[in-house]
């Protein structure tokens, strides 16, 4: 594993007002993130984890702290910078998906090709996802878990640094599930994506090179795991 | 229920614009319902009621003399109900400052209420057979009393039978055949400072025009179920030893004809506006609640859960359209309120009416309450149906990916290639809402061609002043003189300084027979050489007096089904002389818009007279510095009854142009609302559907902007074609709507300037902007971080 660290979260926190309650949804958190490791971000719902998922990806400012990310200050990046840090770097996966409805796996794959100077070819990256065959077809006529990685391929295929997956398999069932933590899998050690995974799924903490805990908007416990295990040997 | 009717409190804040927006158009289509409804009952039933009042003839007879004793085989005619014998005739009036102006003396016997065509007082009193310390009393139109700061008491002085007289106005007074005050039809419009209606004593206009015991015309109303045709020809046979100039029905009475044109007017605007505004309004409700149903899937399961029935649920979501049109049928009465008394207070001013034709009509309102409650109940319940079929269990499930289908384009695989993935995204979204789509094309199309039919009035009377003013005729004055006189005598007036042109020419009144039927007619002898007048083609070119022959106007060509080669009977009705006949040939149909006249070369006119080098007016064209000196020389001259300025004409018909501004302002604005609203509805039903995507395409790095332009990408698909079909649509409309109110007095040609159509089209990409403006605003709040979470 690469040791350049890519970003660094130092003493991030996000509160959030809702009508007369403020929440701390992340309190002074740090964290690095190593160029090309696999990072899964565990914890219960409400721990903070889809925050410092957000806050990683640019979707989202924190209150206070810093971050960098490779030698530059995300800190106070205005929105058309985050949108352009999120283009170009930043690869996203949802637990529902998100693919647009209207258009093709296809044609879904290559909205997201256009954004960026350099793209993976759609082709290709629908074929490392096994879907080189639906390419015609429409959200609606593919299975929850195919839906996941044209989802994948549609991250994928802009070449990103940061892959963020969202409990990625949190919709799908078991084998699905696997097949897709395969797919992401492959796309760390084939492409060498930087890869965060956020679960409550305890059982995938295993296949992570590091493994974050959190708890109620802190980070618990940093783990690092000599040994992964491949994720068809995970059970849950 | 009270728990639902709180959730559709809910429902209706949270999709405000949208309820908003549909309320506004049944608010405009109920104000356009209730305001020209209106103004058409009020105005159809003040007509009735005046005419009733008034005795208001069926059938006019001119002589040129006859004797009262006739009028007792006139009344004993069967069909006949009523008769009354008259004297009318136009006069110069003699203004202080050298202008002219005529009157036409219409004589009452007494007692007045008795007559046909009776008339109401205004103001002041009735004028007496006998008034103290002698003279003449007359009553005149309100109109003229007015526009010449005349007071009651005051004395205007006329000429008649070459004699000076001054008369004194007792009051002021209107009958039903003065609602709309014109010379003739060759005049655009009233002209209330150089004419008027003097009203006298019989006795008095018998002394005036040397008539004593006679009369030069017989009004009749007939009883009902009256054999007209043999009713009127029985009349024409008594009259005709004394000359039977012309006969007419009602039909053909200009200020009848006038207000007749007005009502088919506002008779076919009526029903129509209301309806395209009600219907998109309709329309609209019935997508939003379809969709309504289709997002609140899981809610209506969770209901029915509960134990909510299917009545309760479809009534819950009906309401919602029944509130929409309950609340815009509410502000649609107060606007409408006002507009008809708008309305009304205009007709008020172009047609002199004596009944208070303002008011409220409640059935009108209550119609309108039941019309748009109805609209709502219509869309509300037939949107709902869905509900019906939805079963709780199932709709606690997840709803699987929108549907997609191909769009039509795919199959042009060349330009589909072709296209970015957001425009594909475009075209197979509009095409998976085909019904959406359908609305929101018919809703722009509407709203370009209303704004069309709003601004080709203008184009329409720009279009007739050119022809008119430019074309047809040139002339800076018309002369008419009390008598035919011989061309030379134009000499003199031609010496005058600074007059350019005068050409001379003879108003020939004709009976026109062919194959059994007649038409009257007005013949105008001109000379072929002459450059102030000209008829016209139908597609508004010029034609040159034939040497040979007859253009006959387009009425009487209509009426009489005539076409150029045949030849007609014509029978002269000068009223001076023996009537006099000949055949001729019909060389071409004239256009011209208004007057209806037909022409003839002057040698021509003057061989059916048996006269030479006869004329009875002249057309002049001066140099506009010393239009005014020579105004006033003209007016010093004896012979002349009166001086037809054309600039005061064009003022005129300004001045009335600028009445109508905010009827069409008001047009633009609520034609501007419509497309408004369609557009601001179907982009945000389009945005809330979508809400999720549009936020996974900011998520993958898409800027709001870009964003934007997908939202953009769809509309444009949509809205260039439906303002480009708009476009030619406004032209049908323009034509249907003339079609319509189509009355052979006057000819309006539907023209429409490309200015027009460009301002209509800027008139769609502004509302196209505004409403997507407003609508796209959320894009702005499209939060992320919702992506997260859950879906329903």
């Amino acid at each position: 594993m690469d040791t350049e660290v890519l970003m660094k979260l130092n003493k991030v926190s996000k509160t959030y007002i809702m009508g007369e309650v403020t929440v701390e949804a992340l309190k002074e958190t740090s964290l690095d993130i190593y160029s090309g490791e696999l990072l899964v971000i565990l914890g219960p719902s409400g721990s903070g984890k889809s925050t410092l998922l957000n806050i990683i990806g640019g979707m989202d400012k924190p209150s206070s702290g810093d971050i960098i990310y490779r030698d530059r200050s995300l800190t106070k990046a205005s929105d058309r910078d985050l949108t352009l840090f999120r283009r170009n770097e930043i690869g996203f996966v949802f637990q529902f998906y998100n693919l647009i409805s209207d258009l093709t796996a296809g044609e879904n794959v290559e909205l997201a090709a256009g954004l960026v100077e350099n793209p993976l070819t759609s082709q290709d990256v629908l074929a490392q996802v096994g879907l080189a065959d639906r390419v015609d077809h429409f959200p609606s006529q593919l299975s929850g878990g195919e839906q996941q990685r044209i989802s994948i391929a549609r991250a994928m295929v802009k070449n990103p640094t940061l892959l963020l997956c969202d409990e990625p398999t949190g919709a799908l069932d078991y084998q699905t599930g696997i097949t897709i933590l395969e797919l992401l899998k492959k796309a760390q050690q084939s492409m060498g994506s930087t890869i965060i995974i956020v679960t409550h799924n305890t059982a995938i903490g295993a296949i992570a090179d590091r493994l974050v805990r959190m708890r109620s908007g802190s980070i618990a416990e940093v783990i690092v795991n000599e040994a992964p295990v491949p994720p068809e040997r995970i059970e849950w | 229920m009270k728990v639902l009717n709180r959730r559709l409190w809910h429902t209706i804040r949270g999709s405000l614009g949208q309820f908003l927006g549909m309320a506004i158009i049944i608010t405009v289509g109920i104000s356009l319902y209730i305001g020209i409804t209106t103004a058409f009952f009020n105005l159809s039933q003040s007509q009735e009621v005046f005419y009733q009042d008034n005795n208001f003839a069926d059938y006019y007879f001119y002589v040129v003399r006859a004797p009262e004793s006739i009028m007792k085989q006139v009344e004993s005619v069967p069909g006949v109900a009523l008769a009354s014998a008259r004297i009318q005739k136009d006069v110069p009036v003699l203004k202080e400052e050298d202008e002219r102006a005529s009157v036409r003396i219409t004589s009452y016997a007494l007692p007045i209420e008795n007559q046909v065509n009776s008339i109401q007082l205004l103001d002041g009193r009735l004028f007496s057979e006998n008034p103290v310390g002698g003279g003449i009393e007359v009553m005149v139109n309100q109109g003229y009393l007015d526009a010449n700061f005349l007071s009651l008491g005051d004395k205007i002085d006329i000429v008649a039978e070459n004699k000076k007289y001054s008369v004194k106005v007792a009051g002021t007074a209107t009958g039903p055949e003065f609602t709309y005050i014109m010379k003739d039809a060759s005049n655009m419009m009233p002209d209330n400072e150089t004419f008027g209606i003097m009203m006298v004593p019989l006795k008095q206009a018998q002394q005036l025009f040397n008539l004593s015991g006679q009369f030069n015309q017989v009004l009749v109303q007939f009883t009902p179920g009256a054999d007209v045709d043999a009713t009127v020809k029985s009349i024409e046979d008594l009259l005709s030893p004394y000359g039977n100039l012309s006969s007419f029905p009602r039909k053909d009475q200009l200020s009848h004809a006038a207000l007749e044109g007005e009502l088919a007017g506002l008779d076919a605007m009526s029903s129509f506006l209301p309806l395209v505004f009600l219907s998109i309004a309709a329309a609209i409700q019935f997508v939003i609640l379809r969709r309504m149903i289709k997002t609140q899937r899981t809610q209506i399961g969770i209901m029915k859960a509960l134990g909510f029935d299917n009545w309760q649920i479809v009534y819950h979501f009906s309401s919602y359209a029944i509130l929409v049109c309950a609340f815009g049928a509410l502000a649609g009465i107060l606007a409408g309120v006002s507009m008809a008394s708008y309305f009304s207070d205009m007709y008020a001013m172009f047609f002199n009416l004596p009944q208070a034709i303002g008011g409220v009509n409640y059935q009108v309102i209550i119609n309108s309450l039941l019309l748009s409650l109805g609209v709502g109940a219509l869309a509300g319940f037939s949107a709902s149906r869905p509900v019906l079929s939805i079963s709780p269990a199932e709709s606690m499930r997840p709803s699987p990916p929108g549907r997609s289908s191909r769009s039509l384009l795919e199959y042009w695989t060349w330009l589909w290639s072709k296209l970015s993935s957001s425009w594909k995204m475009a075209f197979r979204t509009i095409s998976r809402n085909r019904f959406r789509l359908v609305i929101s094309i018919f809703g722009m199309v509407s709203a370009v061609a209303l704004l069309i039919l709003s601004m080709f009035t203008n184009d329409a009377v720009d279009y007739l002043m050119d022809q008119h003013f430019n074309k047809e005729s040139s002339y800076d004055y018309m002369l008419t003189f009390n008598q035919p006189v011989k061309e030379s005598e134009l000499l003199s007036i031609s010496r005058l300084e600074g007059v350019n042109i005068i050409e001379g020419l003879f108003y020939l009144p004709i009976r026109v027979h062919h194959q059994g039927q007649t038409s009257e007619d007005v013949l105008v002898g001109i000379n072929p050489s002459n450059t102030l007048k000209k008829p016209t083609r139908e597609n508004g070119s010029l034609i040159p007096i034939p040497s040979e022959g007859m253009i006959i106007s387009r009425r009487t060509a209509n009426r009489l089904g005539l076409q150029v080669g045949d030849t007609v009977h014509l029978e002269t009705l000068m009223g001076l002389g023996p009537a006099r006949y000949a055949d001729v040939k019909i060389t071409a149909v004239n256009h011209q818009l208004f007057g209806n006249e037909s022409f003839i070369s002057l040698p021509q006119a003057n061989q059916i007279l048996q006269e030479s080098q006869l004329i009875t007016g002249a057309l002049m064209k001066v140099n506009s510095r010393q239009a005014k000196i020579i105004e006033s020389q003209l007016s010093d001259m004896t012979g002349i009854t009166s001086i037809v300025s054309r600039q005061k004409e064009r003022d005129n018909i300004m001045s009335m142009m600028d009445s109508m501004i905010y009827m069409v302002s008001t047009m633009i604005m609520f034609s501007v609302i419509l497309g408004f609203v369609i557009i601001y509805n179907s982009v945000i039903m389009s945005f809330n559907e979508r809400k999720r995507e549009l936020a996974s395409l900011l998520t993958i790095g898409f800027t709001r902007r870009e964003v934007a332009g997908i939202m953009w990408r769809e509309t444009i698909p949509q809205a260039v074609p439906a303002i480009l079909l708009g476009l030619p649509a406004g032209k049908m409309l323009a034509d249907l709507y003339f079609k319509s109110i189509d009355f052979d007095m006057w000819y309006m040609p539907v023209v429409i300037y490309p200015s027009s159509y460009a301002l209509a089209a800027l008139g769609g990409v502004v509302f196209v902007v505004l409403g997507q403006w407003a609508a796209s605003r959320g894009i702005k709040k499209l939060n992320i971080i919702e992506l997260s979470k859950n879906i329903d």
